[in-house]
């Protein structure tokens, strides 16, 4: 092939985004020694290639659906009040409780209530799941552990039944533990200057809302929170003792969580006069407007639970890989692909006995390979072992097709003209494509399923497909009639 | 490639779908009797029947192993090449798990542990029987789509029922589990069976010339596709095999055993039929 030939070569679309795509991935991929002169890389690892320990949490609360005759707001007073639980409402027709009944026992409690229940599922509204995800995000970050991830898993109807929590560098217990603590919670009040004292810790308060508007609608946000009867007397006799109710701005009330103050403010005026006559119990910390108090008031929920969850959960599964073992499984699926590799080769050389149709087929395999590390690398996706299984059994449906293009296109074979070439090239590509398709709609109900680990797996196998189709089989169809062109 | 020498020509349609349809049934008599004991086509793993497997590089004994766990509910336990050992657990509450979690921990310092609960095994495991129902559901669309004829589809999809089937009533005769990673594999199956079957079919159906040279020009084609793959696989195989990495050992022997039962179906079942439905006149 003499200098133009190659030119013209490279400046066909086909190669040239192959090309293009190669050189993207290498730099996402972004292989480079570390400082301990160990080949290191942008991929990540899943928890079974790495020391780590996964947990599932299975969230203890149902989203129901529900039809009532009485007032919406009275129903769910009495439902909450008979169900000695935080009873929300979802949307028009589902409401959420917070804490576990069967659904023998919610029917009979609805109809009590002036209801009736239409549909039952565990989990809770997405609203909450990102709550609780809020919540153990800032727990585990608040302990510095450095590679953490929290993914709720939604079913197909919104509802979220199970939220996944992946630690690296941890073992299992080490994992149970860091979810299962809770921060030191305390509210306390301004005495004289830069001076506070102690009114209640995390324990009077018994219950946490979500944030809300006060007045509904006004864009005043903030988060109503509930104090037990002691709680609630040990707020007033503080309040009254240090002056409070009498001067509120100058005796703030101060909220901290381990220490480090989360939130402050007066007492309202209108609050502090009521504080005087009697016990409040439900108290309303507001934290300003628009976005920025709508933000303040979700970080100030989070506090106000001290790390504790909106719903309470069991651990539904959990598991950990050590160091060692994720570096033998590490050494072994890259074996196991490179390997992969020269075994294919072999075969082809032995059907094809032509370096000039191996060669390429080789090559376009492998930066098939390379062009899906970089998008796994680009989105931060986490290499874990059946991604690693999809990714070589990618290779092999990609070498599949790249046999199907030859075949066509080599007919009895006889090299073709340039006209019967591009007619055998597109009816080979038609046969990929249809080949594709089923590939690609058997894994979609996965990817949308959340079946925990093979929603990556599914993901990559439809990123190879498309890839090779869109991508590196064109560019072989290419590079094949160069090849046998000559 | 020249080793092989198969006469497509040689047989007729009903020759050729016999041993197929044969075993096929025996396939489905299998499941169905497991279908009985177990409430599954294939016995669960511990990843849909909850339970706790344990992987451990050790030179301890399998009775040195029983004795150490002589207090918990110990499965199984199995030894891969490697002194890899794989333990398996039966379901227990969370005071019995902690105090089996803390034990591995202290005797094997270096183990993996995947502990599964009861009933969110059973939610995977109804997610996983829906992934596969409309998997295949969606896959006999496209093949119904892109042929818009009826036999020639309807041969694909049961070349494809049929490999599916045949390598999970393998998987009960052998002792491979149905775990996440397994029904990776046979929704990858699905894909791989239907690509020579597609080439197949296409060969015949839209290219001119005799039946039986397409037939053995599709054959060639279609018999180093599988090949090929087969050698990937069977590479990914051998090294987490001998390397004791158990799921992608297990992934990649379903996939193998499914690839062997495509040669067939594609070759045998789609043949048949295809060549009956050309001989009485559908392929003009």
């Amino acid at each position: 092939m003499n200098t133009k030939g190659l030119k013209g070569f490279i400046s066909d679309w086909r190669i040239a985004l192959l090309l293009v795509l190669v050189v993207l991935s290498v730099i996402a991929i972004y292989p480079h020694f570390d400082e301990e002169g160990r080949l290191a890389s942008n991929l990540q690892y899943g928890l079974d290639l790495q020391q780590g320990a996964w947990l599932q949490l299975d969230m203890r609360a149902e989203v129901v659906g529900y039809t009532t005759d009485r007032p919406l707001e009275e129903f769910i007073s009495n439902l909450s009040t008979s169900l000695d639980a935080e009873v929300l409402q979802v949307d028009a027709n589902h409401l959420e409780i917070r804490k576990y009944y069967s659904q023998a026992d919610l029917e009979s409690r609805f109809v009590a209530a002036g209801g009736q229940v239409t549909s039952y599922q565990q989990g809770v509204s997405k609203t909450t799941a990102d709550s609780v995800k809020r919540v153990l995000e800032n727990k585990i970050n608040s302990l510095g552990t450095k590679d953490a991830k929290v993914n709720t898993l939604t079913g197909l109807n919104n509802v979220v039944r199970y939220i996944r929590v992946e630690l690296a560098g941890v073992d299992m217990n080490q994992a149970q533990e860091i979810v299962g603590k809770q921060g030191r919670f305390e509210i306390r009040i301004q005495t004289t200057g830069n001076q506070t004292e102690h009114v209640l810790s995390g324990d009077a308060i018994t219950s946490v809302q979500v944030p809300s508007q006060e007045p509904p609608g006004s864009d005043n946000w903030g988060v109503g929170f509930t104090l037990s009867e002691s709680g609630a007397a040990a707020f007033r006799a503080a309040a009254i003792q240090y002056g409070a109710t009498a001067d509120p701005a100058n005796h703030y009330l101060l909220m901290l969580l381990d220490n480090e103050t989360v939130y402050s403010a007066p007492l309202s005026d209108d609050l502090a006069g009521k504080i005087q006559n009697e016990n409040v119990r439900q108290l309303f910390a507001s934290t300003g407007s628009g976005n920025y108090g709508s933000q303040q008031a979700t970080n100030l929920e989070i506090h106000l639970r001290a790390g504790a969850l909106p719903v309470d959960v069991t651990i539904a599964g959990s598991g950990g890989v050590s160091a060692p073992l994720g570096e033998r499984y590490k050494q072994m699926v890259i074996l196991a692909g490179i390997l992969a590799l020269i075994t294919v080769g072999f075969v082809i050389y032995y059907r094809y006995r032509e370096p000039y149709i191996v060669l390429p087929m080789v090559l376009i395999n492998s930066s098939e390979i390379i062009i899906l590390l970089g998008f796994i690398s680009l989105i931060g996706f986490q290499l874990d072992l059946p991604t690693i299984a999809g990714l070589i059994a990618v290779l092999g449906t990609g070498i599949d097709q790249l046999v199907i293009l030859t075949d066509e296109i080599l007919h009895e074979g006889k090299v073709p003209s340039t006209g019967l070439y591009m007619k055998r090239l597109t009816r080979a590509l038609s046969i990929i494509v249809v080949a594709a398709a089923t590939v690609v709609i058997a894994m979609v109900p996965l990817v949308l399923m959340d079946l925990s680990t093979l929603k990556g797996f599914a993901i990559i196998t439809i990123m190879g497909v498309l890839v090779g189709v869109i991508v590196t089989r064109p560019a072989y169809g290419k590079i094949i009639m160069q090849v046998l062109s000559k | 490639m020249g080793l092989i020498n198969y006469n497509i020509e040689k047989y007729s349609p009903k020759q050729l779908v016999i041993i197929p349809l044969v075993l096929l049934a025996i396939s489905l008599v299998m499941l169905a009797l497991n279908f009985a004991a177990t409430g599954m086509p294939v016995t669960p793993g511990i990843d849909f029947s909850g339970g706790t497997a344990v992987t451990i590089f050790s030179t301890d004994s399998k009775e040195q192993i029983q004795s150490t766990f002589a207090d918990y509910p110990l499965v199984d336990v199995s030894e891969g090449v490697n002194e890899g050992k794989f333990l398996k657990f039966g379901s227990m509450d969370d005071t019995k798990y902690n105090d089996l979690s803390t034990l591995i921990y202290q005797k094997y310092p270096d183990a993996s542990i995947n502990q599964i609960g009861e009933t969110f095994g059973k939610t995977l495991q109804s997610q996983a029987v829906l992934a596969i129902l409309f998997s295949f559901i969606g896959m006999a669309l496209v093949v119904f789509i892109s042929f818009r004829t009826l036999v020639p589809s309807a041969a694909v999809v049961l070349s494809a029922f049929a490999d599916m089937a045949m390598t999970a009533a393998a998987m009960n005769f052998i002792g491979i589990p149905l775990s996440l990673g397994t029904v990776a594999a046979l929704l990858m199956l699905i894909g791989y069976s239907v690509d020579s079957d597609i080439l197949l079919t296409n060969r015949v159906l839209k290219r001119q010339g005799k039946l039986n040279d397409k037939l053995t020009g599709a054959f060639h084609t279609g018999i180093i596709m599988t090949t090929t793959t087969f050698a990937a696989i069977g590479a990914m195989f051998l090294v987490s095999w001998f390397g004791s990495v158990q799921i992608v050992a297990e992934i990649s022997a379903v996939l193998l055993i499914g690839l062997v039962f495509d040669v067939m179906n594609t070759w045998l079942t789609n043949v048949g039929i295809l060549k009956w439905y050309v001989l009485k006149g559908g392929g003009k």
